[in-house]
């Protein structure tokens, strides 16, 4: 238990730690464009590769500066409440040239952010994130986010009541404040490293799922995985019924104390007042509850 | 920002270039420009590059303001709009016309309905059938809609992965490795469910899996599409 804790941990603070790109300073990078907005208004932005910063303000001004390599071309198109940007130039069949961009928009404001291996990162921004490899971290206060990477890392560290997430084979670890969250990879691990969660559904194929916290009163939580396990690290206090099904994995309950309802390949358990509702099935994967 | 000997923030630099820098710490703002060459030709870039850009685009009306154009475009693609009085009411018979009309329908509608059960039977016949299976393998009625979602994510799985045929030529080397390992995957988890259906059929928990590994597929196709 204490081995997984550290692992956790040590996985927060490589994830926290900041990338050679990051630790630029962006106002050292020229301005590309800068602009009055709606406060609502929404913008769509490509970066091949290299590395994207959003960060969320509280002016009604939109500024992106950056570094664009001499053979790229910075493209930026406006209309009343919306913006297109674009890294654009890279010749058919090459790897595109990195490009550094630093981007603030209103708080209200609705980003959609594409990448092929850029990585990205959100401060207090709402919208969506799409890369192939990149990596997403996102944090802050944001009222929806969406983080999608066929094969990059998504770091997930926002205070957000809404929040989908996806990768295949890249590590998802999800922090801060969530509410309603629906996350999955296909071989990636997936670790769930806050308790706020009321609604949840977290998925993957052949990835672990690790749960650390005590549920919510009240919360919903499905974990669903295939060939993977999924580790529950609860507290003393923590307080649900659990429901735990697998065709052929094991079911392992190392909580003390706890006398569970098993049947072949189902348990059922109990624990305080059994305030929150968590469902758990696999394929084959391991079932484990643990003591936090 | 405590100290003015580091470099101002973005939000300062802002500020000044767009006039909106408060009084009280405009001073000691100036003063750090007075001495810090970066900033203060950073700050002179922006504010040439702000004023082109200030009238360009309005701030637009205050969320109530709005309501107004909002609901007239509601009541526009309304068919019997609600919120006023109905017009005037007239003594003409044009109800009365209108099922007429509709009277006249009825035997065409009648000849329709032979027609489209003669020539859609087999597929509902079909339909029918699934939905039996369901039933036989479980009589809950929580059981048959998870079987009807596995159908359903089959159905999109295979729209989208037609649509991803087209675009595969588009894909990234990289994204259609990255594609073709996770499908792999998630085909091999199917494959294994449902041979495992096959052999236990009143297995609710397997079904429901199943329909978790069809919805990963299709998110991972939606998610080859976004990516692209």
């Amino acid at each position: 238990m204490a081995r997984h804790t550290l692992k956790v941990a040590l996985l927060v603070v490589a994830f926290s730690a900041p990338t050679a790109a990051a630790a630029q300073t962006p106002q050292d990078m020229p301005v590309l464009a800068a602009r009055r907005v709606s406060p609502t208004f929404a913008i769509t932005l490509w970066n091949p590769a290299g590395h994207v910063r959003l960060v969320a303000w509280d002016l009604d001004s939109l500024v992106i500066r950056g570094r664009v390599d001499a053979s790229q071309k910075f493209m930026f198109g406006a209309g009343e409440n919306g913006v297109k940007s674009a890294i654009e130039g890279r010749v058919v069949g090459t790897e595109p040239k990195p490009s550094e961009l630093a981007v603030w928009v209103p708080r209200r404001s609705r980003v959609t952010v594409r990448t092929e291996s850029a990585d990205i990162e959100g401060v207090d921004v709402t919208g969506s994130f799409y890369t192939v490899s990149g990596a997403i971290r996102v944090s802050g206060t944001a009222t929806s986010v969406e983080a999608e990477s066929m094969k990059g890392n998504l770091d997930l560290n926002a205070n957000v009541p809404w929040l989908r997430a996806k990768t295949g084979e890249g590590h998802l670890l999800l922090r801060g404040r969530p509410q309603d969250v629906d996350a999955s990879t296909i071989t990636g691990t997936l670790d769930i490293a806050t308790a706020t969660v009321l609604r949840g559904q977290f998925t993957s194929v052949s990835g672990d799922i690790h749960y650390a916290g005590a549920p919510p009163s009240g919360a919903i939580l499905e974990f669903s995985n295939h060939g993977g396990g999924v580790d529950l690290l609860l507290p003393a206090a923590a307080s649900g019924v659990f429901a735990l099904s697998s065709v052929s994995g094991i079911i392992e309950n190392s909580l003390p104390g706890v006398r569970p309802a098993a049947a072949p390949r189902a348990m059922r358990i109990t624990l305080g007042r059994g305030d929150a509702s968590i469902t758990v099935r696999t394929f084959k994967g391991a079932i484990r509850l643990r003591p936090q | 920002m405590s100290s003015l000997k580091a470099h101002l923030s973005e939000e300062d630099r802002h500020r000044i270039a767009d006039g909106t820098m408060d009084e009280e710490r405009r001073a000691a703002i100036d003063a750090h420009l007075a001495s810090c060459w970066n900033c203060k030709s950073d700050v002179a870039h922006l504010t040439k590059t702000m004023p082109s850009l200030r009238h360009a685009s309005e701030p637009t009306a205050p969320l109530d303001e709005l309501w107004a154009e909002i609901h007239e475009r509601i009541e526009q693609g309304k068919i019997v709009s609600l919120g006023k009085e109905p017009p005037e009411a007239t003594p003409t018979p044009a109800p009365q016309k209108k099922r007429f009309s509709w009277l006249w329908l009825a035997p065409i509608g009648v000849a329709a309905g032979v027609v489209i059960a003669l020539f859609a039977l087999p597929g509902k016949r079909g339909a029918e059938d699934r939905q039996a299976t369901a039933m036989v393998a479980d009589t809950g009625t929580t059981l048959v809609s998870v079987v009807d979602s596995s159908y359903a994510y089959e159905r999109e799985a295979q729209v989208l992965l037609d649509k991803l045929e087209l675009q595969r030529a588009l894909l990234r080397p990289e994204a259609a490795q990255a594609l073709d390992r996770d499908l792999h995957v998630v085909d091999v988890a199917i494959a294994e469910l449902k041979d495992a259906v096959a052999r236990d059929p009143a297995n609710p928990a397997l079904r429901q899996l199943l329909a978790a590994s069809y919805r990963q597929k299709v998110d991972l196709l939606k998610r080859a599409s976004n990516a692209g």
